[in-house]
């Protein structure tokens, strides 16, 4: 079985492919079984459907899939969920085995049908700008939101609140002059008291004369989210006009900025106007809230942004509030189907920490950016708005995720971008992992990239016998707003073998880096909760575990320690994971911390492993580019090195190289093929940069300059200061630089590894 | 037939009237009792209330008449059951006040206040407490301190040297009253008998740099008198003006076109608000059951709009750019007012957060002053000072009315005082179609020395409400108003000041608090003798600091000097009825709001009772025994009928029918007109027009020629009459079911009696004389008193709607109406009373 064929065709990438066929082997293999599933995954080949699913009846509801026993002559078919049988609906009649409807052909394990009821709303978009910025930033910030509302769909509705000081909600689509509903900064405002204050409930009206209907612009949602089309050259007009928020700031105070009154005036007027529909929050903060509820610090200078050791010591005034109050907002907007999109332009944090549920239990975007003016924000935020190939955004709203399982596995949870769905279905598990006691999520908004990790456990006790062709079935149903304003429904069901105890065909099916990926994901939603020191040592004993239990050794000889090859970079993964800075937090601020982490939940296996493990590419004059080891050993004068970090991308001139460029060699004559080594790493870098969300920050450096700081903190450092030059080399010219770090390399971790796996005596 | 004299036989053929009366243009006989002794003085025939505008010679004479040589003034007694009343005798001014000799050194006739600025119930004083409780005249003295200065008036002379000359133990300020002694280099004050030194520059004119005679100091020959404030009365620097508009943009509102009205008038006079300086701010808020503010950043030419609806908490959406300048920011200002009324066209909205407005009116001023002016035509309805509406036509005429012409809720009157404290006052234009709780509202204006206006039932449909509405308050945004003003009142030594009414806040015991002073409004002080005086005369003196609203901090001084004296007869001979009725409007609304209608009522009867009763035992020989005369002194002989006046009027009448609004207005009237407002008010004027003498309603030098003035009562209407009655607030034109067609032709423009409607109207001005000189007239009753309001003419048709005639026919006072009596009947009420022992 190719891995990245199964992607290919079912966007599913599986722990292990043949499953322990008791609860207890299944315990005995330490990666749970699970799955990194990417629901809306570009297939091109999929046909439409443009009929209505054939589904099993209630409660069961599984859908008709290859994987179905079908009855030709009897017209039924036999749901392998839950064994019912059912006939198969009167139009089906003509099915035979040569005339089979899509659904049920084998190349169409995954399928999506086209609903006939269509979205009654089109798609929202909400801009939540903070005025607290200079000029500079603003301008920038209004010409990319003016130029989003020409990527936006004509039909889709758009509004804006406008926040410093004080939020405003602007009424777009009042003629008169610019008009819009002011919220004072330091209040909490109850859902109701903004619905009666934007005049969104119907009290206290004069009635329509008899025989005159009352305009309907006169109030509620319409003169707040207006169509695009229609309300273009007014918020374009708007938007242009848009100041500096006007309230004076002493020189030793921060703006006062009330990001949690506007968002929460947001999130009310969409939960009262257009509940349970597909609408975008989208923030643009230029800094930390200052002003009332959810605030992050005081607006007092002398009182600094809270750090990872501020947060470690418990002694952040504002920090359990403020969580607590987005942990509200997050709540109500997820529930009804709303998304929050957090994009920071600000050089220090914007408490995108205490903010993070919004986007993490609504699967926003979070994007940090030094200033509005960077292309990193520019660039990014365009990028939301990515077209499929028939000018529809690739995103879709409101989406609810269904698992559904064959009797012998249960689900035990979902690490991701949602919430439970709090469907307490038969396929529902004991254990827990992530978001659990539910077998259905939402998912309120989702792309081409959304990729869940769903947890399973297996419930058969030990000892029944295994049937032949025994197989477990999962079937995973996805049911969302297409931005055309369809309802859609994409069907994934994949079946896998069980396997006795102890077969090798178990360890054979183990994909070692969709399982580093979803222990990634375990351990960052662990270290959300708990301290990161338990984490690590929870994810070394877990490392231990599946070594003693794979690998070929001898007891007691870390030397006779060899673990196969579906195995054997899963060890490296976990080192490169322990350092890295979902778990070691300490060098980044808290607010990087929440998002590298909320990224790492959105992305696919091979994007999560660059971030778990960057690339490293090499170039020489001598020699074609190659991908090297992430390793201090692969720093060298003559060479040019390519970074991915996912986050990061960067290119370092080794210090010859960095010469000869210096002195511009590469321009004259007969150095044509230092030119090329010099462009080539910038083409590449290029490439990796098109498909990726967010633009990563990209820089070039030099061997000794500042900024190689960057790659030197990702490379494993075998030649430190301290070590002597383990690989025998040394730290001598041309072999590779020295770091100076105190972490172990991966060649001390994984010799720790061998002897704890094998029962040896550490020391 | 030429001119304006037709015989209604030439000019239609129908009958004439029963009797052939004469009808207009024909000299009539003079009413008998025209002649009665006691009334040969000719009185002027130009209207007003006498004084306004007396020429140079008339005062001169006046002041030969006042006699400085101790002259005392003469007691005439009447019976008022045989000498009817006369209502010129309420134009004539009051009896003279006779100085003892040596009193002033100064040749000027101005030396006292004019009584138009300040009046006092007597114009001799009472030199003990006995002797004042024997008189029973109550002792108060009527302020009028910044009366408008109509074009043939003389300003308030100015005193610009910065020279004060104060008492330094009774503060009082130099006046034509002082003895100067020691050679002039002393002066000793008339209040308190301390000797002070006159300031070093008082003989210096500093503009010539040369010696004065000090005799030529305004402050020596002038009862009202202004001095520019040197800098120790300046407690900070002038603050720009202020205006803040509060426009109710409700439904209600809209749809009665006040919203539409208001702003034109703003945006008319904008030229008009006072801006000597430039710096004058004019800020809108709109306010419905939110607020909607604007805000004008410079540079931008179209208005904002920010709309808070935090009415419970309200703020500032903004910390500026939500007041302009008027002058520099004068398109983006008049793009607002001129689209105001169109934004708000489409609003559905009933509430009224009027509360909100004024809290964020006030934060807009409160740290420069100036005048929150409320438009508002609703009930507030939420958010801090939300009113109920509380009318309830079943206790009408109960005991439990005055209830409802109480404050409904605290917050008008805490919000006030905070306002006075800031120097902000409150100005309220009321127009809701339903009740808007007047009594509540009114007392912002009140406790802010604001003015109140009401207009019930407006619609600006109606050209008349329009041009009402738009007439008076564009002349309040006209006024030259003084801001940041305290006024205290001085007296000399054995006088004290125990009460206070009008439109102020008491500061302290005698301070009254005024952010902004409007022209032509009253303040009553009560007074009474603590110790017994030995001083010939007693000096009052009201001092009034303030700031100009051209920026110029200033005291303006109204000084009046009476003598003293022991003998009853010489007090009843002073007394001023016009004061004295003054004192009692505001006493009775006081009664009726602290107490009870009822008593307010009894009150006006028993003291009434209790001053003719102190008259006939001691001036006349009746003595306590019955009598079947009922004596007054001649210059008090209108007070019956004023008192009966004020019985009759709506904030005091007994009656079932009168909504709350309309009386509370009415309250509101009558606590602060000034006296030549106010006795038309109780006492209105009546004419008769079809048949006046051919001068009426031309004009010779002193303006309009009115004719004379009738005796309040129906019996002087004639069938085929025009009449016009007016109480300086309405003016009726009553017609006769008879009248002519040819009056009708000429007046009215229509055929006949029968195509005439009653109701509103605008008079049109025909091309013929008799319609020119009724116009006239009509134009001279809304001109001729200083104030700024502009009375609705109606048409009353003697046997049309029974409303507007019974309306029209209660002004009509002499009349009984109802179980109120006629002027006989109460004269005989009186007299039974006066001549029991109940009293
Ligand atoms: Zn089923
Ligand atoms: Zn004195």
């Amino acid at each position: 079985m190719n891995f990245e064929d199964v992607e290919e065709r079912d966007g599913i990438r599986l722990s292990w492919n043949v499953w322990p066929s008791s609860r207890i082997e299944a315990n005995r293999t330490v990666v749970p079984i699970a799955a990194l599933y990417t629901p809306l995954k570009e297939r091109d080949d999929l046909p439409p459907v443009l009929y209505e699913p054939v589904t099993c009846k209630p409660p069961c509801r599984g859908v008709l899939n290859p994987y179905c026993q079908i009855d030709i002559r009897g017209k039924l078919w036999i749901c392998p969920f839950c064994l019912s049988r059912n006939p198969f609906p009167p139009h089906y009649r003509d099915i035979s085995n040569t005339n089979l409807p899509a659904e049920l052909l084998p190349k169409y394990t995954t399928i999506e049908y086209t609903l006939s009821r269509p979205a009654q709303v089109p798609p929202i978009f909400l801009f939540v700008v903070d005025t607290c910025m200079d000029e500079e930033d603003l301008k920038a910030l209004r010409d990319a939101l003016v130029v989003s509302l020409s990527l936006l769909p004509p039909y889709a509705l758009v509004g804006l609140i406008t926040y410093g000081t004080m939020a405003q909600v602007h009424e777009l689509g009042y003629a008169e002059c610019n008009k819009s509903y002011v919220f004072r900064g330091g209040k909490e405002y109850q859902p109701k008291q903004i619905q009666e204050m934007l005049g969104l409930t119907a009290q206290n009206r004069a009635a329509p004369r008899p025989g005159q209907p009352m305009p309907p612009q006169a109030f509620g949602a319409a003169r707040f989210l207006l169509p695009v089309q229609q309300c273009e050259f007014q918020l374009t007009g708007i938007l242009e006009s848009l100041a500096r928020d006007p309230w004076p700031v002493a020189s030793d105070k921060r703006p006062l900025r009330c990001t949690g009154v506007a968002l929460s005036v947001a999130v009310g007027l969409l939960e009262t106007t257009f509940p349970n529909t597909g609408a975008r929050i989208m923030v643009f903060a230029g800094g930390p809230a200052t002003e009332g509820p959810g605030m992050v610090v005081s607006n007092e200078l002398k009182e600094p942004i809270r750090s990872h050791h501020d947060i470690d010591r418990d002694s952040v005034k504002h920090y359990k509030r403020a969580i607590k109050f987005y942990e509200g907002l997050a709540k109500r907007a997820s529930d009804n189907g709303h998304v929050v999109d957090l994009f920071a332009g600000c050089l220090d944090q914007v408490g995108l920490l205490e903010m993070r549920s919004l986007a993490n239990s609504t699967n926003g975007a979070i994007v940090l950016s030094d200033s509005f003016a960077t292309s990193i924000f520019k660039q990014t935020f365009l990028r939301v708005f990515n077209k499929d190939d028939q000018g529809y955004l690739q995103m879709g709203f409101n989406a609810t995720f269904d698992v559904q399982t064959t009797k012998e596995i249960k689900v035990s949870g979902l690490i991701g971008h949602a919430i439970s769905a709090a469907k307490k279905s038969g396929c529902v598990g004991e254990t827990e992992i992530g978001i659990g006691q539910t077998s259905a999520w939402k998912v309120n908004t989702i792309n081409p990239r959304t990729s869940e990790a769903v947890y399973f456990e297996v419930v058969t006790p030990a000892g029944q016998p295994l049937q032949p062709n025994s197989r477990g079935l999962i079937q995973f149903v996805t049911h969302y707003q297409h931005s055309s304003g369809q309802m859609r429904l994409r069907v994934t069901t994949i079946a896998r073998n069980f396997a006795e105890a102890g077969s090798p065909a178990i360890a054979a099916s183990f994909d070692q880096e969709a399982a580093a990926v979803l222990m990634a994901r375990i351990a960052v939603f662990k270290a959300e909760i708990d301290d990161s020191p338990d984490v690590l040592r929870w994810l070394d004993r877990m490392l231990i575990r599946l070594c003693q239990k794979f690998a070929d050794y001898r007891k007691e000889d870390s030397t006779s320690f060899r673990l196969s090859d579906n195995f054997s970079i899963y060890p490296q993964f976990m080192f490169h994971l322990r350092r890295s800075q979902f778990l070691q937090v300490f060098n980044n601020s808290p607010d990087e911390t929440a998002f590298y982490r909320h990224v790492l939940n959105e992305e696919d296996v091979n994007n999560s492993l660059i971030m778990i493990q960057p690339t490293l590419m090499s170039y020489g004059l001598d020699s074609a580019p190659q991908p090297v080891l992430l390793d201090s050993v692969s720093i060298k004068p003559d060479v040019v090195l390519l970074l991915d970090t996912f986050f990061h991308i960067l290119i370092f001139h080794g210090s010859t190289v960095a010469q000869w460029r210096k002195a511009g060699y590469q321009d004259q004559e007969g150095y044509e093929n230092l030119k090329e080594l010099l462009e080539l790493p910038v083409r590449d870098a290029q490439d990796l940069l098109t498909d990726r969300f967010p633009i990563p920050r990209y820089i070039v450096c030099d061997q000794g300059g500042s900024q190689a700081r960057f790659l030197l903190s990702k490379l494993n450092p075998s030649t430190t200061h301290m070590s002597g030059g383990l690989y025998g080399t040394g730290a001598g010219a041309g072999a590779g630089a020295a770091i100076f770090t105190d972490d172990v390399s991966l060649q001390v971790f994984m010799e720790h590894l061998k002897r704890l796996a094998v029962g040896a005596q550490t020391n | 037939s030429g001119g304006q004299l037709f015989t209604p036989g030439e000019a239609a053929p129908v009958q004439a009237p029963v009797g052939g009366s004469p009808y207009y243009g024909q000299q009539q006989q003079q009413p008998e009792y025209i002649n009665a002794p006691g009334y040969a003085q000719p009185v002027a025939p130009h209207g007003g209330l006498g004084y306004s505008g007396q020429p140079v010679d008339q005062l001169t004479n006046q002041f030969q008449q006042m006699g400085m040589g101790g002259q005392k003034q003469q007691l005439y007694t009447t019976n008022l059951l045989t000498s009817p009343p006369d209502p010129r005798e309420i134009l004539t001014g009051p009896p003279e006040i006779n100085l003892p000799p040596g009193a002033t050194l100064s040749q000027s006739p101005f030396v006292n206040a004019h009584p138009s600025y300040q009046r006092c119930t007597v114009n001799a004083f009472p030199s003990s407490s006995s002797l004042a409780s024997k008189a029973k005249i109550p002792l108060a003295v009527v302020i009028t301190p910044y009366k408008s200065i109509k074009e043939h008036e003389e300003p308030v002379p100015l005193v610009s040297d910065m020279v004060i000359a104060r008492c330094r133990r009774c503060r009082m300020y130099m006046n034509p009253f002082v003895s100067f002694i020691d050679g002039g280099s002393r002066w000793r004050c008339p209040m308190c008998s301390l000797v002070n030194e006159v300031p070093q520059m008082f003989d210096w004119d500093q503009t010539n740099n040369q010696s004065l005679d000090r005799w030529q100091r305004a402050e020596l020959n002038h009862g009202v008198v202004e001095f520019v404030a040197p800098a120790e009365y300046v407690v900070r620097p002038p603050q720009p003006l202020a205006y803040v508009f509060l426009i109710d943009v409700s439904h209600t509102a809209i749809q009665s076109g006040m919203v539409a009205t208001a702003t034109r008038t703003i945006m008319e006079s904008l030229d008009r608000l006072p801006n000597q300086d430039g710096r004058t701010r004019v800020s809108i808020i709109g306010f419905d059951s939110a607020l909607y503010f604007f805000s004008t950043p410079p540079g931008v030419e179209e208005p904002r709009m920010l709309v808070v609806s935090d009415v419970d908490d309200v703020f500032l959406p903004q910390p500026h750019d939500l007041f302009v300048n008027i002058v520099e920011a004068r398109a983006v200002l008049e793009s607002l007012l001129g689209r105001f009324n169109d934004m708000f066209k489409e609003n559905h909205d009933l509430g009224s957060a009027l509360g909100a407005a004024l809290q964020a009116g006030f934060k807009l001023i409160n740290n420069t002053g100036g005048k929150l002016i409320v438009l508002s035509a609703s009930l507030p309805s939420t958010g801090p000072g939300a009113l109920k509406n509380r009318e309830d036509p079943k206790v009408f005429g109960t005991p439990k009315e005055s209830q409802l012409l109480q404050a409904a809720s605290p917050f008008y009157k805490t919000f006030a005082i905070e306002c006075s404290k800031a120097q902000v006052s409150v100005d309220m234009f009321l127009s809701s179609p339903g009740y808007q709780d007047v009594a509540t509202l009114a007392a912002l204006p009140h406790y802010t020395s604001g003015q109140t206006f009401f207009y019930p039932a407006f619609n600006a449909a109606r050209s008349e409400d329009a041009v009402k509405f738009a007439h008076e308050f564009g002349e309040v945004l006209a006024q030259p108003i003084m801001v940041e003003t305290i006024i205290r009142v001085r007296a000399s030594r054995g006088v004290r000041m125990s009460s206070f009414h009008g439109n102020f806040f008491l500061r302290s015991t005698d301070l009254l608090a005024m952010p902004t002073v409007p022209n032509d409004v009253s303040y009553t002080i009560e007074l009474e003798v603590e110790e017994t005086i030995s001083q010939p005369y007693i000096i009052i003196q009201t001092g009034v600091l303030h700031t100009t609203c051209a920026g110029e901090r200033r005291v303006r001084v109204v000084t009046t000097a009476i003598p003293t004296t022991s003998n009853l007869s010489e007090i009843y001979a002073s007394v001023d009825q016009v004061a004295v009725a003054t004192y009692f409007a505001n006493k009775a609304v006081e009664r009726a709001v602290m107490y009870k209608l009822e008593d307010a009522r009894d009150l006006l009867h028993n003291k009434l009772v209790e001053i003719l009763q102190a008259y006939k035992s001691s001036m006349t020989a009746a003595g306590a025994g019955a009598s079947a005369q009922l004596a007054i002194s001649e210059n008090m002989k209108m007070l019956p009928l004023l008192i009966l006046g004020l019985l009759k009027n709506v904030g005091i009448r007994q009656s079932a029918q009168i909504p709350s609004d309309l009386r509370a207005y009415a309250q509101v009237l009558l606590t602060s007109l000034p006296a030549e407002m106010l006795m038309p008010y109780i006492h209105p004027m009546f004419y008769s027009l079809h048949n006046m003498p051919a001068e009426c309603g031309t004009i010779d030098e002193q303006g309009v020629i009115m004719p004379t003035p009738l005796p309040l009562t129906t019996e002087r209407l004639e069938r085929h009459g025009l009449y016009l009655i007016e109480d300086g607030q309405t003016i009726f034109l009553f017609v006769g079911r008879d009248a002519v067609p040819q009056l009708i032709i000429d007046v009215f423009d229509l055929p006949n009696y029968e195509t005439l409607r009653g109701g509103k109207m605008t008079l049109p001005l025909l091309d013929n004389p008799f319609s020119q000189r009724v116009t006239a007239i009509v134009a001279k009753v809304r001109e001729m008193r200083h104030g700024v309001y502009y009375p609705h003419l109606y048409v009353v048709k003697e046997d049309g709607e029974p409303p507007l005639r019974l309306w029209a026919l209660s002004l009509l006072i002499q009349d009984r109406a109802d179980v109120l009596p006629s002027y006989q009947q109460f004269i005989g009420q009186l007299k039974d009373k006066v001549n029991g022992n109940s009293y």
